[in-house]
């Protein structure tokens, strides 16, 4: 499944690709500056070894100077444009004389490469860093590695889990208008798998958003709830972030007590055979009660 | 009586805290709280799986065979560095699985996601020494070599089932011969809820279907011949049944899957004699009124 940091590609003007090709030029440029380097540093002799066995991790090391060099440059560059035109929340024309529909695809544009660039690596915590750095507001215990979450006008508070396939989103085109409005998402929050965030929503602490429900623009989701449906309703209180006896959660899980008789075994057989094969005097004078 | 009416009470007031707590909705298994310490089981993968490829490249550059056939050679050569990349990363992070499964065995059950619970702890580490190889498949363009990962985590399956397009966990899964597996599909053997983290292995019998954008939920049972229709999610210990069509959120029983019983009958053996009885067989799920529009074999139309 292809997921990522989300970035809407709608490209008002086709003069929009020359900053894009900018970007990857300039963002590369550092990496070879690097590899320069590393060649003058470590290609003394003939053939040195040394050099191959850096070799993987020093491409280790370049990748992440790349990423947080387009990073760099995406931030200054966003930087200029809001000095031109500040990006604001509201609903606006989608009409390419609308200055503010023009400079959202102008940010969207630009945000492309380093967001794409920081999902092309299998750990999450580069992608954190370009949410933190395109100014989303988040914390680095959270996990939005795993869904569609747009890169502005967004806010986290601690533990967010999003949900494989999810989509969190500020901005949408609605027929022939632009909405931008901040979605904030507190504390504790559990977004389920396909679930669909509109702009404007604000969830509060420890809810949990069952599995393809949807929200509203501008709906807010009352703290301690678990949600469910499209448009998301309360289904029951959530009281999973209380302490519970497990016995009671054991019901739903079925048969709990079998399950860890099973997975005990497994390791009392370890156990045992490690036993008997170190005290061979005790197998010895078993066997010799049982003759007897 | 007093006594009988409060104990009753008592009664009623547990059976209601007991139906807060059954867990009737899903979830998402996304890690739970990134941390950068597992960075260090992932970089000495990276550099091992490196480390060979460094060699083998260190030998084709010193080898004495013209330039010119080096050159022609190189795109294949990549493609084999690739490939024993990806098979290395393999190799080296099924070493630690092992290593670590050592130190505490993958159990299923319900844990506390919190920092001194074992259970959960090695859950995140599990998932974390996946990543790098799942994702290495996933930016692969050859589909079987999903399945080839899949096998060495330890999953049953055979290169008869696919899941190419598919989210799946890489632990307690069982795949039986012929499974499909729709794009955008989601499988998890575990699910955080609040403060707990659940695992349970999620069990799929031949020809079991599933199909695109739906959601299975740890402790599903699929039977054979099972479909699941698309957008539909599966709750927590769901035991579908064999030979149904379920779909809906939750799963709900939609009709016995006639197509099934097709497969087998029918166009496992299709004859030429027997055309005829696999239209038959075709006009099973066709309203009563619109029966007149099938084309009959003569080229004319039912009245």
């Amino acid at each position: 499944m292809r997921v990522g940091p989300f970035c809407a590609s709608v490209l008002v003007k086709k003069k929009y690709l020359i900053l894009y090709i900018f970007l990857i030029w300039i963002s590369l440029l550092p990496a070879i500056l690097e590899i320069w380097w590393y060649w003058q540093m470590l290609w003394v002799q003939e053939r040195p070894l040394h050099f191959y066995v850096f070799l993987p991790l020093f491409l280790f090391v370049i990748y992440v100077s790349t990423v947080l060099a387009a990073i760099f440059f995406t931030k200054i560059l966003l930087l200029i444009i809001s000095i031109f035109h500040k990006a604001r929340e509201g609903t606006f024309l989608r009409d390419p004389a609308d200055k503010d529909y023009r400079y959202w695809s102008l940010r969207n544009t630009i945000k492309k490469w380093p967001t794409w660039l920081a999902h092309k690596f299998p750990f999450p915590f580069l992608d954190n860093i370009c949410f933190k750095l395109l100014g989303v507001k988040t914390k680095f215990s959270n996990s939005l590695f795993e869904g569609w979450v747009d890169t502005e006008f967004m806010e986290f508070g601690k533990n967010v889990v999003v949900g494989q396939g999810a989509i969190v989103q500020s901005s949408v085109i609605i027929g022939n208008l632009l909405i931008i409005r901040k979605t904030v998402i507190e504390e504790n929050v559990r977004v389920g798998a396909h679930v669909i965030i509109m702009p404007g929503t604000h969830i509060g602490k420890n809810c949990i958003l069952n599995t393809w429900s949807s929200t509203m623009v501008g709906q807010k989701l009352e703290e301690g709830w678990i949600y469910n449906g499209g448009p998301a309703k309360k289904f029951k209180k959530n009281r999973f972030f209380e302490d519970i006896p497990i016995e009671k959660l054991a019901k739903a899980i079925g048969d709990m007590d079998g399950l860890l008789k099973k997975y005990d075994e497994t390791y009392v057989k370890r156990t045992l055979k490690k036993r008997k094969s170190l005290s061979r005097k005790d197998k010895e004078e078993n066997s010799k009660e049982e003759k007897e | 009586m007093n006594e009988k009416i409060e104990n009753e009470k008592k009664d009623t007031e547990n059976e209601e805290d007991d139906s807060e707590f059954i867990i009737d909705f899903t979830t998402s298994s996304a890690i739970n709280k990134v941390s950068l310490k597992f960075l260090v089981v992932y970089i000495p993968i990276f550099w091992f799986s490196g480390l060979v490829i460094a060699t083998f490249w260190y030998g084709y550059t010193i080898s004495p065979v013209h330039w010119i056939i080096k050159l022609l050679f190189l795109p294949l050569i990549l493609l084999g560095f690739t490939f024993a990349f990806i098979f290395s990363c393999f190799f080296f992070s099924k070493l630690l699985l092992i290593f670590i499964n050592l130190i505490h065995l993958p159990k299923e059950g319900i844990f506390r996601t919190e920092k001194g619970d074992t259970d959960f702890e090695f859950w995140r580490l599990r998932t974390e020494i996946k990543k790098i190889t799942l994702w290495l498949i996933r930016n692969w363009p050859l589909p079987w070599i999903d399945v080839v990962a899949f096998r060495w985590f330890g999953i049953k399956m055979d290169f008869s089932s696919h899941l190419n397009d598919a989210w799946c966990d890489a632990e307690f899964i069982s795949f039986g011969k012929n499974v499909t597996v729709g794009q955008g599909a989601v499988i998890m053997s575990s699910m955080v809820v609040g403060n707990y983290l659940i695992i349970k292995k999620i069990r799929f019998d031949d020809y079991a279907l599933i199909g695109g954008q739906s959601t299975i939920a740890p402790g599903t049972h699929f039977g054979e011949d099972t479909v699941l229709g698309a957008v539909s999610v599966t709750t927590l210990n769901q035991d579908l049944e064999d030979g149904w069509i379920y779909s809906g959120i939750p799963a709900r029983k939609l009709k016995p899957n006639k197509y099934a019983e097709m497969r087998r009958d029918t166009i496992h053996k299709v004859d030429v004699d027997e055309r005829a009885k696999v239209e038959i067989e075709h006009e099973v799920n066709i309203d009563d009124d619109k029966k007149h529009l099938i084309k009959r074999d003569d080229g004319g139309v039912n009245e």
